[in-house]
């Protein structure tokens, strides 16, 4: 987070004052700082930092299918279906890691052209297609699985661990996708016409902008980053699950709606999204810290996905 | 229009194919006179111990020669009810039910009840209805297992990691657990859900690690988190914190095979979907069931794990 | 003739802008008081500070006793779902044993609408109604929750003349029957038909109020605060070669057989009534919609149908009618929007030139005059005038050889319209060309050269600008062809 600020040189307030969600993560950093006296550790920041890391590479994912006015709801099944076939190609084909990994992520970037074909030219509203490809990309996951856990490839494990003590390669992976992400938002043709299509579709589509292609590319994006984020959670765990990431779509949503998106499209920032998903890392992390009942738990992750973003809605508003 | 039509209609057809595939794969059918039919609804497929549980049926449904059809609930108690009904009016002979959850399966058991079916529940029992047989694991007995086994490979303190708030099998191995603890010299320092889900054990473990730094054991629902559990201690696995898992689903077998595992509480699913066909076999038959078959939960250490090899 | 509403001294400030300055403002019974200003200067806000949705920092709004005020915003408030009588009494349906008495609703509703010449069934759904219609729905509303005070905010800026026609009438009627209006028009051929006093704002200040009978001038002077010489600054020059050919265009039931020419340096304007096809013949030629038959050619190529890019990258451009739903994305920054339709062109490699792009917008917007604190500002807050600049501004940026302009200046102030009339002047200056698609005729006759005048989807004829009279134009515009 630091060095993303340093990066940019831009002055704090200004960012604080941009992005509402920053306010709250700071306010929820100092109170779990005060109440957990382990929370505010070198190790425990970094262990935040590595447990954002899945969500956050799914929710960049997802920030150009919201800020392009579309929703991704397969993102989570994604995730586990590319891992699943990055892990069976290795441990059941017997293909080499590097070949299995790059078919894990071809899958990704398959069930994203499937969802954005879809969507431009098949007219299906976002929703249900990428609802029907969260079921049929669980269900896949399941067929080549056969239920049970399969061992990732040595390259896969090797994206879950650390690189040299201390600096564990999830949280890298996720800085440099948050630069990805940064890039491809506001310097690339792809990542203006989303801005463009979330705004008005037919201002767009009049201004020239092939929007059916775009949205191609869009979802296939939202696939790719899925499977890279379902590589980084098999790494961690050197197994690819068949029920991994259930839910995380969700999870990723959040985050990028935290981050100061609109569903309705046209608005969200890659800072934002990575804000959003440290919110949601630093709070589990915290409940566990305090050892709050499990009970109350989901309660509190929901008041606190509520309040940032009415938080940011009055900052707007007030505007 | 007419291009929507067509689109409509090569969607269903696929659909069509595809559910033919499915239930091809879903019933194993026998090859001798398949005069007795029964049903089998599982919670979900899910997971690799519900997995083995449909092949133990599978296999003794095969050489029994009945046919059975297995559906999976999706861990959706509303969904399981609506599959039993629809084995009523499909004329299966008895029907198998593994509940989403034992204080939610009456009105499935009910519905057996009104077409006198026979009803078998396995590895969860049905807290409110009529059941010809309970094939089951005792799940508060493998809890109080668990706490005995942790409490001889350690003393001090020990996290529970719990399975999904609510759920039968947290409940019951959460509360044989706690029952067994006061054996040994441990103690628990931390509960927290992680909700069966091995990803969420590797960060719900991180997490206590850093305010529990000199944590001595852990206790995980199910082997998934006990993975998980197992990824975050890293090399202390099994050298200066140990940690028992539940079920004995095969990655759970070779994590105490290598060490990093002291034991889990296997509990053997291939034997009770066997056991549960049997029983379901001879209530369709009309003979005399046992009530409640218990198949034994059984402790895998390093000593017995060769036992459990598949 | 009482006075129903007496405003003193209003001052609104909104972070730090001053948007009313102690504005006097009074409605008496029986007249027609119409509040003229260019986009900016306070109109709105007046309204809202009258209706009680703004509380003025100082000053006072008094009302006489039992008098209520209603609003009829541009934005219709009705439900498009349901019937013309449940719109009319929504919220308040005659109840007998407090079930909705349909008949009951119905037969009050055929009253009601008679009080604004209203005659359409009171069962048929909202939606199916014109947008004329859906204001005289409003209008009745609003008389029989005994409305003493009805303001009218820019209706007629999406009516055509018949329509307007219809409602300066009613508004007679109503104005007969007692009630006090305040009418918000652009229009100052409207205000000089049927005002009665005429209240001038200029930057958020009441800067005079004129009688009854007050010559155009007068009016445009006061609002913009400098003398305009003319209203359309047309200079004509010989046409060249041909730019834009649209021949025998049809799309079955749409439009039939439809041929014209633009050469450069030339305005084009088509003229006719709303539904003549106008609109759907300048979309088909760029690409939006599809055509049945014929053909369209740009500088001699001929161009694939339903492609825009095709159309694009052969040198014609659209400026769409629709401001808000078709040409901005209102979510964006003015800087954003005016590099839309170079975005392609600014793009190598996939990495857009933004430097180049945001110097590009920078220049446009200030040859533009577009008053904006800059090209970070979200578009949406800009006034209605200025946003349109910025929708012509990116199709400048790309230098179409044919810019087609589908009612560039409706909902723009006068100050702004001359400035667009500028720019149409200048591009034909360079040697490009302009297509004018636009209801206003005193616009197609003073800034078109030549004027093409469709009817019922075809061609009713073409007429030289220079001499023509409305009634001309008029004449082709409602002929019937046999078919």
């Amino acid at each position: 987070m630091t060095t993303a600020t340093a990066r940019t040189g831009v002055d704090a307030r200004k960012i604080l004052s941009e992005n509402g969600a920053l306010g709250g993560l700071v306010v929820l950093v100092v109170a779990l700082s005060i109440l957990a006296p382990t929370f505010l550790s070198t190790q425990n920041l970094i262990n935040v930092g590595v447990q954002a890391a899945v969500v956050a590479v799914l929710a960049f994912g997802s920030t150009f299918v919201i800020v392009s006015g579309g929703i991704d709801l397969s993102v989570g099944s994604v995730a586990a279906l590319s891992a699943m076939v990055g892990a069976w190609s290795s441990a059941e084909a017997g293909l080499p890691g590097p070949v299995a990994l790059l078919l894990g992520l071809a899958t990704g970037v398959a069930a994203g052209l499937i969802n954005g074909a879809m969507v431009s030219f098949g007219r299906l509203p976002a929703f249900i297609a990428t609802l029907a490809m969260l079921s049929i990309a669980r269900g896949l996951t399941l067929v080549v699985s056969q239920g049970t856990p399969l061992a990732t490839p040595d390259v896969v494990t090797f994206l879950g661990s650390n690189l040299v003590p201390q600096v564990p390669l999830p949280l890298l992976i996720m800085l440099v996708f948050f630069g990805i992400t940064g890039f491809v938002l506001s310097r690339t043709y792809a990542g203006r016409s989303m801005y463009a299509i979330g705004g008005n579709e037919e201002a767009a589509r009049l201004s020239g902008i092939d929007v059916r292609r775009q949205k191609l590319v869009i979802y296939a994006l939202s696939g790719l980053f899925a499977a890279v984020a379902g590589m980084l959670l098999a790494g961690r765990l050197a197994s690819a699950g068949p029920q991994a990431a259930v839910g995380y779509e969700l999870d990723a949503i959040a985050a990028v709606v935290i981050g100061g998106a609109s569903l309705s499209g046209g608005v969200g920032r890659a800072f934002g999204t990575l804000v959003g998903a440290l919110v949601l890392a630093v709070l589990r992390n915290g409940l566990n810290q305090l050892q709050v009942s499990p009970f109350w738990q989901q309660v509190v992750i929901g008041v606190v996905i509520a309040l940032a973003v009415l938080l940011d809605t009055l900052r707007r508003r007030s505007r | 229009m007419n291009l929507t039509r067509r689109a409509a209609l090569a969607a269903l057809s696929v659909t069509t194919l595809a559910l033919t595939a499915a239930c091809g794969s879903g019933a194993s059918s026998s090859g001798g006179g398949a005069d007795i039919s029964v049903g089998l609804a599982l919670s979900t497929l899910n997971n690799p111990y519900f997995v083995e549980l449909k092949q133990g049926a599978e296999e003794a449904a095969a050489e029994l020669g009945v046919k059975l059809t297995v559906v999976d609930a999706q861990n959706d108690a509303t969904n399981q009810v609506n599959q039993v009904q629809t084995f009523t009016t499909q004329g299966v002979k008895a029907i198998i039910i593994n509940p989403v959850d034992s204080k939610q399966a009456g009105p499935a058991a009910k519905a057996a009840e009104n077409a006198s079916i026979p009803l078998i529940a396995v590895d969860r029992t049905v807290d409110d209805g009529k059941v010809a047989s309970e094939v089951t694991s005792d799940n508060v007995q493998g809890g109080s297992l668990a706490a005995i086994e942790l409490g001889r490979a350690t003393s001090g303190g020990v996290v529970h990691l719990q399975g999904i708030p609510g759920a039968s099998a947290t409940r019951d191995r959460g509360f044989g657990f706690e029952q067994g603890l006061n054996s040994g010299a441990i103690k628990v320092v931390a509960s927290q859900p992680a909700d069966f889900d091995r990803a969420k054990g590797l960060d719900v473990t991180t997490n206590l690690l850093q305010s529990n730094p000199d944590l001595k054991g852990v206790f995980a629902d199910n082997d998934e988190m006990a993975l998980g559990a197992i990824k975050a201690l890293g090399d202390r696995a099994g050298k200066d914190v140990h940690v028992v898992g539940f079920d004995g689903t095969p990655d759970g077998i070779k994590a105490v095979e290598d060490g990093t595992m002291a034991a889990t509480i296997a509990q053997q699913p291939k034997v009770l979907g066997r056991q549960a066909v049997e029983q379901a076999v001879k209530a369709a038959k009309g003979e005399t069931v046992q009530q409640v078959v218990s198949v034994e939960v059984k402790v895998v250490t390093k000593k017995n794990v060769a036992e459990f090899k598949k | 003739m009482a006075e129903l509403l007496r405003a003193e001294g209003i001052t609104k400030r909104f972070t730090g802008a001053l948007a009313l300055d102690g504005v006097d403002f009074a409605v008496n019974s029986g007249e027609v008081h119409v509040l003229l200003g260019e986009n900016g200067a306070g109109k709105s806000t007046l309204v809202k500070v009258l209706a009680g949705v703004y509380r003025p920092d100082s000053g006072s709004v008094r009302v006489a006793d039992g008098v209520n005020l209603a609003v009829i915003y541009q934005e219709l408030t009705l439900v498009p779902e349901l019937s013309v009588a449940e719109n009319l009494f929504l919220g308040r349906p005659p109840r007998r044993f407090g079930v909705v008495d349909r008949a009951r609703m119905l037969r009050d509703a055929v009253g009601l609408l008679a009080r604004v010449g209203l005659r359409v069934d009171p069962a048929t759904p909202v939606k199916e109604l014109g947008i004329a219609q859906q204001q005289m729905v409003e209008i009745a509303r609003a008389l029989d929750l005994n409305a003493g005070v009805l303001v009218l905010d820019e209706p007629t800026a999406v009516l055509t003349d018949t329509e307007t026609d219809r409602l300066l009438e009613i508004m007679a009627e109503i104005r007969d029957q007692g009630v006090g209006l305040v009418f918000i028009t652009h229009h100052l051929d409207e205000i000089r038909r049927i005002a009665d006093r005429v209240t001038v704002l200029r930057d958020g200040r009441s800067v005079g109020v004129l009688p009854a009978g007050s010559s155009v001038e007068q009016m445009i002077e006061l609002m913009v605060g400098r003398a305009i010489s003319e209203q359309y600054p047309r200079r004509s020059q010989e046409p060249g070669d041909v730019l834009l050919k649209v021949d025998s265009l049809t799309r079955d039931g749409r439009f039939t057989d439809v041929s014209f020419e633009v050469r450069a340096g030339e305005v084009v304007g088509i003229a006719g009534l709303v539904g003549a096809g106008r609109t759907e013949v300048v979309r088909a030629a760029f690409g939006v919609d599809h055509y049945d038959s014929g053909h369209v050619e740009v500088a001699g190529r001929r161009l694939p149908g339903g492609d825009v890019r095709a159309a694009m990258r052969a040198g014609l451009g659209l400026v769409p009618e629709d401001r808000k739903g078709q040409g901005l994305v209102l979510t964006s920054s003015v800087g954003e929007n005016l590099g839309l339709v170079t975005l392609r062109s600014a793009t190598r490699a996939g990495i857009v030139d933004r430097k180049r792009q945001r110097r590009h917008a920078d220049e446009m917007a200030t040859a533009l005059r577009v008053k904006t604190s800059g090209l970070d500002q979200e578009v949406r807050e800009l006034s209605g005038g200025n946003q349109q600049k910025v929708v012509i501004g990116k199709w400048l940026l790309a230098d179409p050889r044919v810019l087609v302009l589908d009612e560039p200046t409706r909902g723009v102030d006068v100050g702004a319209k001359v400035e667009i009339y500028e720019l149409i002047n200048r591009m034909t200056a360079a040697g490009r060309a302009v297509l004018l698609v636009s209801s206003d005729l005193p616009e197609v006759i003073g800034m078109s050269d030549r004027i093409v005048v469709m009817a019922h989807g075809r061609v009713a004829g073409e007429l030289p600008a220079r001499g023509t009279t409305q009634d001309e134009v008029m004449a082709l515009a409602v002929q019937e062809f046999s078919a």
